[in-house]
């Protein structure tokens, strides 16, 4: 056997780490291997006898990091930005395009052969150069074959890093799930920009750009170029102006829909009167002249919006939900002002003024209502950027002053008073006081404060008055960070997205084509196959004659009409909002769609023992007396013990303060490493510490080996305390649980998991642990760089599996597991490599955040279920379907149709909203 | 490109949808030649325009992708 370390170029991350460590295990005669990314190094153990050293490192080259050779220079790694790509892995337009992108961590001109030989090897890439001296690779490539995502991908796949800019601009003019897709679509097909993701209900576009080929001016005018306002978010006056921009399109939406009503009536009741013989309504309502004066008013400014947004968009060749009301609204009023002033002859007397003014009412009804439940929706992004303090009162040369919040600067020494909200984060440096942190937490009891407890800006001081020193400030605050999780969250789609998208980017074109089909079979088949004019005479609902393209006409209007792409778009996004809007409410902070779906697949949990299911710090479990009282041996213990700087010895120190013993300083205190502790106190000689320390000393401890094995067994730490050489009693010491470890492990496996514990701890103990939280199974003495190989095993087996951890130690766990979850309280690194966050200190949200996930994802399916079930019964029932089969015959009016699709939009989001009342817990 | 783009997808789009409006006067006309009591010439051209508004709809949706692909593939 021999072991190695080998030096190696290009890693960045546990990503890299993962790769490495894949490679050289698999060669034939390695038994160990870890990877560390910090120091660009793998350290190998393996059998001489099967392999060797150049072998290994061919297996590490071939996955393209390079091994340094002795004496080569490392080159010092560079984080690289964190880029998702959302757009497809193929072009799909076609030709030659040429693309540059911003290369980090070349660190030689052998970085940038590499990268040029992977580009080079992509299929679709016509010529590949990477310059290293200006950190750019040119890339020619036919866009049918390859997208910029493919590039990027290689890039980092070999373990450096590119420069991207991402950002988020708030999009005006919106109405449908197709403008989003729209302005998706002119902004992939803009040169410089790697990927877009625009969300209809939050009115974002969210992009990586490559700000040396494209500006953030010129990325707006595209957007403008389509027919919508971009405009960039600035971050924390964004919440009044979305209220205010919200607020106002409601008024509009009230108005407009107001106008529409008042003059709707009587243009239905002349229309419909005249028609049907109504001898009720005025004469003067029946007028043709009138009816086409209220109906014109009704089209100019309630129904105006629509053909505005129709012209936008064909002035760029977009096609929308306006082109869909325009075009049926638009050959209702045509037709009916024809018949008003040209003599068309008998048939054509027949008005629909009626017709027209309906469907623009119950349009914008439907929009009025979608303005007023689409707030609602994004109500938890607001309510979190409505927790911000406004100010902050700082010291300042020992007098206090009162400066705007964003004016802190960490070092700033802050005051607060009771009943004022902790305006940023930051450690208490003087005062003690209880906050109440559910904002953030969830939590519903306020926590105890005092000198050197972390606080959380936006949190409220409840009791006493504070002095904290600022640590985070700005967009690094606690709050910041959850906003911008849960925004970037809400603008990732889920892969159950993809169909809707499809759908809803062909849906107009679609619709078009069937009222097209649906006129044409009406005009030249249907009208005389079924004999339409004399069932209708029959039927006496008509009193003037109709004609094939009156008859076809209205019913290729009904198709137009109630067609719904909005109810297909909105299904996901807004489910996907409200959930993580949800979660962030409960503290559970979830990354996306994708995420969703991948929890409804796990079948296994696990979970990291220490920090997680643990406390993470000893406590005193036993006292046992053999000789005098338990508090005589815990004092004894923690005299022996008040020198020491061991976690044991501060725990059980703190265990008899907990009880109230006074611990008095030793007079002679001697560390005995391995063994334990000598002191003297009070003339007599203390001594604590293990087996053989006693046996050194000529102590007999088989007597107590029964009871110390058995407190090993409980995966204790057990010691032995003696006085003046005689064994005075036991002390045992344990990593405790965390109160609600057991609830939240009964609570999976109710749920019908499968819960597993890694730990490095020695098997006794992590059976021990695992059977006091009633886990199934035990991965115990994995080393921390094996944990994310276990994960993996378990994988192998065909399990899908969640890894709930804390440390840096679990973060390459984290991203080999299905689910990495992450406890809030965790380091940096954790929550970084984890989908999803649990702020809260407690494992019980586990289940709560797969409930969620679960809640969710059957939402965005019973959406889906019902905007695709509405669309394809509704559409052949307003092409006619049941005409033949119904008697009399059915046909659908179309502001009948009209109201439908009003109402579908708004039922989506109605069964999303319902969401919010359903409570996670058991 | 962007100015031939745009001239070759309206120009293509009118011709569809004049042949799609012409082949629907024909049809149509046959019907009213068939049937007069219930098909007149004013359902004929009123239909004409309408259908000319939609297939104008529908291949102007369709067209500037296709023309477009063709424009950029290369001519090695």
């Amino acid at each position: 056997m021999e072991d190695a370390i080998i030096k190696i170029k290009g890693m960045m991350c546990s990503h890299c780490e993962k790769t490495i460590y894949d490679a050289v295990m698999s060669v034939n005669g390695v038994t160990k291997a870890s990877a560390n990314f910090k120091k660009g190094e793998v350290k190998v153990s393996f059998d001489t006898s099967i392999t060797d050293l150049e072998t290994i490192k061919k297996a590490i080259a071939s996955t393209g990091y390079e091994v340094i050779e002795e004496g080569e220079a490392c080159p010092v790694p560079i984080k690289p930005a964190v880029i998702r790509y959302e757009a497809k892995d193929r072009g799909k337009d076609g030709g030659l395009k040429k693309t540059s992108i911003k290369i980090t961590g070349m660190t030689c001109a052998s970085c940038a052969q590499n990268i040029e030989k992977a580009l080079g090897k992509i299929e679709g890439v016509v010529k590949a150069s990477v310059n290293f001296s200006f950190e750019k690779a040119s890339i020619e490539y036919d866009s049918a074959q390859v997208a910029p995502a493919a590039f990027e991908n290689a890039i980092t796949s070999l373990g450096y890093g590119v420069a991207k800019n991402e950002i988020t601009l708030k999009i005006g003019g919106m109405h449908c799930a197709s403008c989003a897709s729209n302005i998706e679509k002119a902004l992939l097909n803009t040169r410089g920009i790697t990927s877009a993701n625009v969300s209809f209900p939050l009115e974002q576009a969210k992009m990586v750009y490559d700000p040396e080929v494209i500006q953030i001016s010129e990325i707006k005018k595209v957007i403008e170029g389509v027919g919508y306002t971009a405009s960039e978010k600035t971050g924390k006056t964004d919440a009044d102006r979305e209220q205010r921009a919200r607020e106002e399109e409601i008024k509009r939406q009230k108005i407009n829909f107001i106008i529409a009503l008042a003059l709707a009536i009587p243009i239905s009741l002349g229309d419909m009167g005249r028609n049907l013989g109504w001898g009720f309504v005025p004469e003067i309502f029946k007028n043709d002249y009138l009816l086409f004066i209220l109906a014109t008013i009704v089209m100019l400014f309630p129904g105006r919006q629509f053909f505005e947004g129709t012209y936008r968009g064909l002035k760029h060749g977009m096609t929308d939900m306006n082109l869909l009301i325009a075009t049926g609204t638009g050959a209702a009023y045509i037709i009916s002002a024809a018949a008003t002033f040209l003599d068309l002859g008998e048939a054509y007397k027949h008005t629909y003024y009626d017709t027209a003014a309906l469907l623009i009412m119950f349009i914008v009804l439907g929009r009025y209502l979608e303005a007023l439940t689409k707030g609602k929706t994004s109500e938890a992004i607001r309510k979190l950027m409505g927790l911000a303090a406004k100010t902050a009162r700082i010291v300042v040369n020992g007098e206090e002053k009162e400066i705007p919040v964003e004016d802190v600067k960490v070092n700033d020494i802050v005051v607060v008073r009771p009943g004022e909200k902790i305006p940023v984060d930051g450690r208490v440096v003087d005062g003690l006081t209880a906050i109440d942190e559910s904002m953030i937490t969830g939590e519903s009891i306020p926590v105890e404060k005092t000198a050197g407890s972390e606080v959380i800006g936006a949190t409220m001081n409840k009791t006493g008055m504070i002095k904290f020193q600022a640590t985070k400030v700005g967009a690094d605050t606690a709050l910041s960070q959850i906003i911008k999780l849960v925004e970037d969250a809400q603008t990732r789609k889920a892969p159950i997205q993809k169909l809707a998208d499809i759908v809803a980017g062909h849906f107009i074109l679609a619709v078009h084509v069937l009222a097209l089909l649906t006129f044409f079979f009406w005009f030249f088949i249907g009208y005389e196959y079924f004999d339409v004019p004399t069932t209708f005479r029959i039927m006496g609902e008509m009193a003037t004659p109709t004609s094939p393209f009156l008859f076809s006409l209205l019913i290729s209007i009904t198709v137009l009409i109630i067609s719904c792409p909005c109810a297909v778009g909105l299904a996901t996004p807004i489910a996907i909002m409200v959930g993580t809007g949800k979660g962030a409410e409960n503290g559970i902070l979830i990354k996306g769609g994708e995420v969703l779906e991948k929890a409804q697949k796990l079948d296994t949990i696990v979970f990291d023992k220490t920090g997680t299911l643990t406390k993470g710090e000893p406590a005193l479990t036993d006292v046992i007396a053999v000789k005098g009282t338990e508090n005589e041996v815990l004092r004894a213990a923690a005299i022996a013990e008040k020198g020491s700087e061991h976690p044991l010895g501060e725990a059980i120190l703190k265990g008899a303060k907990d009880r109230g013993i006074d611990v008095p300083d030793a007079e002679e205190f001697t560390a005995l490493p391995g063994r334990g502790v000598e002191v003297k106190y009070g003339g007599k000689k203390v001594l604590i510490g293990t087996r053989k320390l006693m046996t050194e000393y000529g102590m007999d401890i088989t007597p107590h080996s029964g009871r110390l094995l058995e407190l090993e067994h409980e995966g204790k730490t057990a010691m032995l305390v003696a006085l003046d050489n005689e064994i005075a009693g036991i002390i045992a010491v344990a990593d405790t649980l965390k109160e609600n470890s057991a609830e939240a492990v009964r609570e999976l496996h109710n749920m019908g998991f499968s819960v597993a514990m890694i730990t490095g701890d020695n098997r006794r103990t992590a059976d021990a642990i695992a059977k006091q939280v009633g886990i199934d199974r035990v991965l115990s003495e994995v080393l921390p760089e094996d944990k994310a190989a276990e994960i993996k095993k378990l994988q192998a087996e065909g399990k899908k599996v969640a890894m709930v951890g804390d440390g840096i130690n679990d973060a390459p766990a984290l991203v080999q597991s299905d689910v990495g979850i992450a406890i809030g309280s965790g380091t940096d690194v954790a929550i970084e490599s984890a989908q999803i966050v649990l702020i809260k200190n407690d494992v019980r949200d586990v289940a709560k955040s797969i409930r969620l996930s679960r809640l969710t994802l059957s939402k965005i399916k019973q959406n889906l279920f019902w905007a695709f079930f509405y669309n394809t019964v509704g559409i052949p029932i307003a092409a006619g379907i049941l005409y033949p089969f119904t008697s009399p015959p059915f046909l659908l009016n179309p502001a009948l149709a009209a109201a439908a699709m009003a109402a579908s939009s708004v039922t989506v989001t109605m069964n999303t909203l319902l969401m919010k009342r359903i409570k996670l817990q058991r | 490109m962007e100015k031939k783009l745009g001239i070759y997808s309206v120009l293509a789009s009118l011709a569809t949808s004049i042949v799609i409006m012409l082949l629907f006067y024909i049809l149509a006309m046959q019907k009213v030649s068939a049937n007069p009591a219930e098909y007149k010439s004013v359902d004929v051209y009123a239909g004409m325009v309408y259908v000319f508004i939609l297939s104008m709809i529908v291949s102007a949706s369709i067209w500037p992708g296709i023309i477009e692909k063709r424009l950029k593939k290369p001519r090695f």
